[in-house]
């Protein structure tokens, strides 16, 4: 029985893959920011770092949320497909050749709506209730 | 050949331990100082020849297991000077051209974003051949333990002293990037016992790239002038001091100075959620006799599940002979001048391909073990991505690699 545990626990660390079917998000920018919305290709160009703009012109500075790991793996999961490790691998390659630079890692959710207040490009991604009138839904993702 | 001075599992160790928690102390705003490396061990099952990651590489590895060609570890440091300019330095330890270890600073350049779509970078920069990353060394930023030996084995270069600049333009599905580059290789390539300098060479090109969010597409073209002579200057001295005019001509043609090699390359990534494939084909012609002109290209397919990739990959190289007449009469010692002409010529012969095998496991934030099997089965005259290879090399063997990639 023992080594069965053993077994399934080593099992679900290699090949388990945490389930998202049904869950949400929106991506949400600084109200400021004189963005109404955005596709999910652009998106992907700010916080995969190929193209950060935003349509106003306005610099986009997106913020990734380390001490949420169940929203940032379900966003990039929502957004790309694609596991944590694949994304850390991704900005391994990016930051390593002095590309350009991952997400603007963020310690706590207070840190959070700090920048989402006072940087006119902040971008990031939120549960639907956590929406407040500081922001602006920009994008669903589902 | 000079004894390599290695560095330890155990150096490796305390290096590793050292800077992850020093790292986050030393991190600040505007200075953040990063690591990466691998801890690798592989084996071929010939000892025959000696297999290598790249030709900068002056020995390889044969039928015992070796942590030489793959195992390697970088610093490197960022400071952001103002929001548009930053400066980057790195220093990589691994085996390269002097048979050492040897740290050498792979980057140390000033980069400059006025906006979101331009970049200028002046400095030592990457010769970025490698479509997914403009360095080859990172092995935590790809699937396999090495980048494809076949596609990439013969471009030793890793940086250049110089000049690069990228535009990038977004379009309504994805984003269309063009950049050009130019500078001065720095870099030896080991022939036998002896140095091939690229020192001064230069080296120049740039690329297309179109990406969209499942496909990127890249045409490059990259051209090196090379500045010195080969290290078969005494046999093309001995040429011009025949009194056959035939064999100074064979002279000229074998020189190296001032001639040109030049790079094709075409590059297609399909990058769908847990699966990425990617096709790379390239062409590299000499402007000299004294290499082959050769294809290579490269085929590899991975899938994401959970925190393991399985990976297969499929790669191949093939070079043209030239043929020359030097116009020796068949006498010794002329016809032993003739001969040796014509094995340095075949030196950069290559006739062969690859299947790989493997599978990566992230079983940590920023660690990745890493098994992969590679199966080589080539001609035996197709001895240009191999080392020390001698007559009874069949052109086939077997390459079992383990590798540990982290970052830090």
């Amino acid at each position: 029985m023992k080594s069965i545990l053993i077994f399934m626990m080593l099992f679900s660390l290699i090949w388990g893959s945490p389930g998202y079917t049904g869950e949400k998000l929106v991506v949400v920018v600084n109200a400021a920011s004189g963005v109404e919305q955005l596709t999910r290709e652009q998106v992907i160009n700010i916080f995969l770092g190929r193209y950060r703009q935003l349509p106003s012109g306005v610099m986009a500075q997106p913020i990734d949320q380390p001490y949420n790991q169940h929203n940032k793996a379900l966003f990039y999961k929502l957004l790309v497909g694609k596991e944590l490790s694949e994304i850390n691998s991704y900005w391994a390659r990016l930051v390593f050749s002095g590309k350009t630079k991952p997400p603007q890692q963020v310690t706590d959710v207070s840190e959070l709506h700090e920048l989402l207040k006072n940087v006119p490009g902040a971008i990031t991604y939120l549960d639907i209730e956590q929406v407040d009138p500081q922001v602006k839904v920009v994008l669903n993702l589902h | 050949m000079n004894i390599p001075r290695s560095i330890t599992p155990l150096q490796y160790g305390m290096i590793f331990i050292l800077f992850t928690y020093s790292a986050p102390q030393l991190a600040e705003d505007r200075f953040v100082l990063r690591g990466f490396g691998t801890l690798g061990i592989a084996r071929s099952t010939t000892k025959d020849a000696e297999f290598v990651r790249d030709l900068s590489q002056p020995g390889g590895i044969h039928d015992q297991w070796s942590h030489k060609i793959d195992s390697l570890l970088g610093l490197q440091a960022n400071w952001q000077i103002t929001p548009e300019l930053e400066s980057v330095a790195q220093i990589v330890s691994r085996y390269h051209s002097d048979a050492s270890f040897q740290p050498e600073l792979m980057w140390g350049f000033l980069k400059f974003d006025p906006d979101a779509a331009t970049r200028f970078r002046l400095g030592r920069l990457g010769s970025e051949f490698y479509m997914l990353a403009d360095s080859r060394l990172v092995g935590y930023s790809y699937s396999t333990v090495r980048p494809s030996n076949d596609f990439f084995g013969g471009l030793p270069f890793s940086y250049v002293d110089g000049a690069d600049a990228l535009l990038t333009l977004p379009t309504s599905d994805g984003v269309l990037r063009t950049k050009v580059m130019a500078g001065w290789a720095r870099e030896n390539i080991p022939s036998g016992d002896l140095q091939f300098k690229l020192n001064h060479s230069l080296l120049s090109g740039g690329y297309f790239d179109y990406q969209t969010t499942l496909w990127q597409w890249r045409l490059s073209y990259f051209q090196l002038r090379l500045h010195d002579e080969s290290p078969a200057l005494p046999l093309l001295n001995a040429l011009e001091s025949t009194p056959f005019p035939q064999a100074h001509s064979v002279a000229t043609d074998l020189s190296t100075i001032d001639k040109t090699v030049k790079y094709f390359s075409l590059g297609l990534v399909y990058d769908d959620g847990p699966l990425q494939s990617q096709l790379l084909l390239s062409k590299t012609c000499f402007d000299t006799s004294f290499f082959e002109n050769n294809r290579a290209g490269s085929f590899l397919v991975s899938y994401q599940l959970g925190a393991f990739r399985p990976f297969f990959g499929f790669s191949w190289i093939k070079s043209t002979p030239k043929y020359i007449d030097t116009g020796l009469p068949p006498m010794p010692p002329l016809s032993d001048l003739d001969n040796a002409i014509h094995m340095v010529m075949r030196d950069s012969h290559a006739d062969q391909h690859t299947f790989t095998l493997g599978g990566r496991w992230d079983f940590l934030d920023n660690m990745a073990l890493k098994f992969q099997w590679d199966g080589i089965r080539g001609k035996p005259n197709s001895i240009w991505p191999y080392r020390w290879e001698i007559p009874s090399w069949s052109g086939h063997t077997n390459i079992f690699s383990l590798a540990l990639d982290f970052v830090f």
